[in-house]
């Protein structure tokens, strides 16, 4: 059985637009310490994470402010880490225009929590093409090179081609080349991508920002279709992961009287190719929800 | 002897040769933002892209299949109006064109960008990365024709990766260079709707289609595109005032059965007719596809006999320099009239465009 936590931060929201740090932190500790069994974040860490790990935190960045990996999202996470984890910790995404566009203060030359994109000079892509069934791409050094375990902390929302983009999709930033494996539903893309060596060998934990869902005409921020639900999905399992978070849009989607992703011919066909080549659960009944609320 | 002009590197306004290293450059702020052609807007800031058979649907922030055409708030934009990341100064022949001019020099520019992902591209540095991860230079219009002009180059080619997605610069120096007296080839896939391709045939002179086999399950698996569009296209440009040839590139086990050679030869033979010059070229392994061996030239060899049994009059392997199949011969007398020894040519027995033994007339732009 996989297990997926879900976090709801009921007040999260309580000062309008802007996250309550306090909350939001909170909602880490209960999500990692629910997750791990441990008590301790220190422990928590050292159950998936190495000592000497270089921690890549993968976000996604492309919607803009209004639509991407919150910044107090990521700089939590990093923080948290950095204080219970002694290895490098780099925050990052394509490109260093769409980080500041979504509200990120960049930082790749100085102390502390490092936050840069792959187009900065001297990272780039790496050199290799990996050729891997469908796939044949170039992987930002980061991924590649520069960090030893990766975390993908995505922007949870609906998805026009995929159907859904989470945790696995948000992979396709760490390519560069992700226009080429949006055919057929993304399917089997997002699988094979994960699937690479530079992505399963280092993936160490979903994490999936759904503080505000995006639950119909996505990828972009259209206000009218996105919901504040304040939540934190946590998994080891990179499909249970998007799997639940696909169930959450589905439900926002009934409830807002919208057509389901499958009657919109777009259902991420992915998870189940992802399931059939052994990257995790799809299945929800081999899915266990552990959820929350604060 | 007459020999091709020297093929060189451009040198003018510092435009280096084939920049294909994939380093970041962090190039994003010099993109252009040119409104394109051929989209629909859609409600909710959504668009969708008419050029090529993919149709596109974009919301804001999304770019096409292509990577160099981006939906910006509702409003669809080339990122590459001349935004050239490889220029040549290439003998004709290398198109290969060798109906069209020969041995004149081509002015070649590419930008960024591909609307297919052939597993087999040569050029695969430049035609499938986005443009913000190669190093360009600006190079508007009015500058190529300059510079075409300058290098006393007769022709602009469009070419490396896939001019389709950098249509309306195309479009626009191709205009250019009219009005100058310079002529322009594309050397496409053919992945293009009907009609940007109808517009775009009013301002051309020769296109140059890669046909990379005649069946579906080939553009499924191994380009990631369709063919019936493509032969669409080879029909339009057929019909048009522009010069056609095709190129098939045979790849062993792959679409080099013979029957496929001669279904092909005959849909050519029955849609274009006789006189269009096709060219068997050599596979050699790149890209995604280094698991198979180059082309045996025997296989090219067969090839070109079953497109001659079928009725085809030019029929070329490339690929294979020096070998006698690069030469043109007179369907009439059959004595060689265009000796070429891979982009060079040796001599051309011809006078105003026919025959010089037998003055049997010879398709193709001679002058």
């Amino acid at each position: 059985m996989s297990t997926v936590v879900i976090i709801r931060g009921k007040n999260i929201f309580s000062l309008g637009n802007e996250v309550d740090e306090k909350i939001l932190a909170h909602m880490y500790t209960l999500g990692f310490t629910t997750l791990t069994g441990q008590s301790k974040l220190e422990d928590c860490f050292h159950s998936f994470l190495q000592a000497k790990d270089k921690i890549g935190i993968k976000i996604n960045t492309i919607g803009g402010k209004n639509i991407s990996t919150r910044p107090q999202v990521a700089l939590s996470l990093a923080h948290s880490l950095s204080e219970n984890h002694r290895g490098e910790i780099i925050v990052w995404d394509r490109t260093n225009r769409e980080l500041r566009e979504a509200g990120y203060k960049l930082n790749w030359n100085r102390g502390g929590i490092k936050i840069f994109g792959t187009d900065t000079q001297g990272i780039g892509y790496s050199r290799n093409l990996v050729s891997h069934l469908n796939i044949g791409s170039l992987f930002s050094s980061i991924q590649a090179d520069r960090i030893s375990s990766s975390i993908s902390l995505a922007i949870l929302k609906d998805h026009g081609l995929a159907g859904v983009t989470a945790g696995m999709k948000n992979y396709f930033g760490s390519v560069h080349n992700p226009n080429k494996y949006h055919d057929t539903n993304c399917d089997p893309f997002v699988a094979e991508v994960f699937d690479t060596n530079p992505i399963k060998k280092k993936h160490r934990l979903t994490i999936l920002d759904g503080l505000i869902i995006q639950y119909h005409r996505g990828p972009s921020f259209h206000s009218r279709w996105a919901d504040k639900q304040g939540m934190l999905i946590f998994s080891f399992d990179p499909v249970a992961a998007d799997s639940i978070g696909w169930q959450i849009i589905e439900k926002l989607r009934a409830k807002k009287g919208l057509p389901s992703l499958r009657e919109e011919s777009r259902e991420p066909r992915y998870l189940k190719t992802a399931e059939k080549m052994g990257l995790g659960s799809a299945d929800l009944k081999t899915i266990t929800i552990k959820e929350v609320e604060l | 002897m007459k020999t091709a002009g020297a093929a060189g590197t451009m040198t003018c306004s510092g435009l280096a040769a084939m920049l294909t290293e994939m380093h970041a450059f962090s190039q994003e702020s010099n993109l252009s933002k040119i409104e394109a052609r051929f989209y629909e807007k859609h409600p909710d800031r959504e668009i969708e892209c008419t050029l090529c058979p993919r149709l596109c649907k974009l919301g804001d922030k999304e770019r096409g299949y292509c990577g160099v055409r981006e939906n910006i708030g509702g409003t669809y934009y080339t990122l590459v109006y001349g935004k050239v990341c490889s220029s040549h100064i290439d003998p004709i022949e290398k198109k290969p064109l060798f109906h069209f001019l020969p041995s004149s020099n081509a002015l070649s520019i590419a930008t960024a960008g591909c609307n297919v992902n052939c597993k087999f591209c040569q050029n695969w540095e430049i035609s499938q990365v986005r443009p913000e991860q190669i190093r360009h230079v600006d190079f508007p219009p009015e500058a190529v024709v300059l510079t075409a002009e300058k290098n006393n180059c007769p022709v602009i080619a469009y070419t490396y990766s896939e001019p389709v997605v950098f249509y309306e610069y195309m479009f626009d120096t191709s205009q250019m260079a009219r009005n100058k007296n310079i002529k322009n080839a594309v050397i496409t896939g053919g992945h293009i709707n009907p009609e940007p391709l109808v517009e775009l045939t009013k301002v051309v002179d020769a296109i140059k289609v890669d046909l990379k086999a005649f069946s579906q399950e080939f553009y499924s698996k191994y380009v990631r595109g369709e063919l019936k569009p493509v032969l669409e296209a080879i029909k339009i440009i057929a019909k048009s005032d522009v010069w056609l040839e095709i190129v098939y590139l045979v790849i062993p086990t792959l679409n080099d059965k013979p029957s496929d050679i001669r279904k092909l030869s005959r849909w050519l033979l029955q849609e274009v007719g006789p006189d269009v010059p096709v060219h068997f070229s050599r596979f050699h392994p790149m890209y995604l596809m280094k698991n198979l061996p180059p082309t045996p030239i025997s296989t090219l060899v067969e090839a070109y006999q079953i497109a001659k049994e079928v009725g085809l009059r030019y029929v070329y392997i490339g690929n294979v320099p020096g070998h006698k199949f690069e030469n043109t011969y007179c369907p009439n007398c059959q004595n060689l009239i265009i000796e070429r020894i891979q982009y060079r040519i040796g001599k051309i027995e011809m006078l105003e465009g026919k025959c010089k033994f037998c003055d049997n007339p010879i398709p193709g732009v001679w002058a």
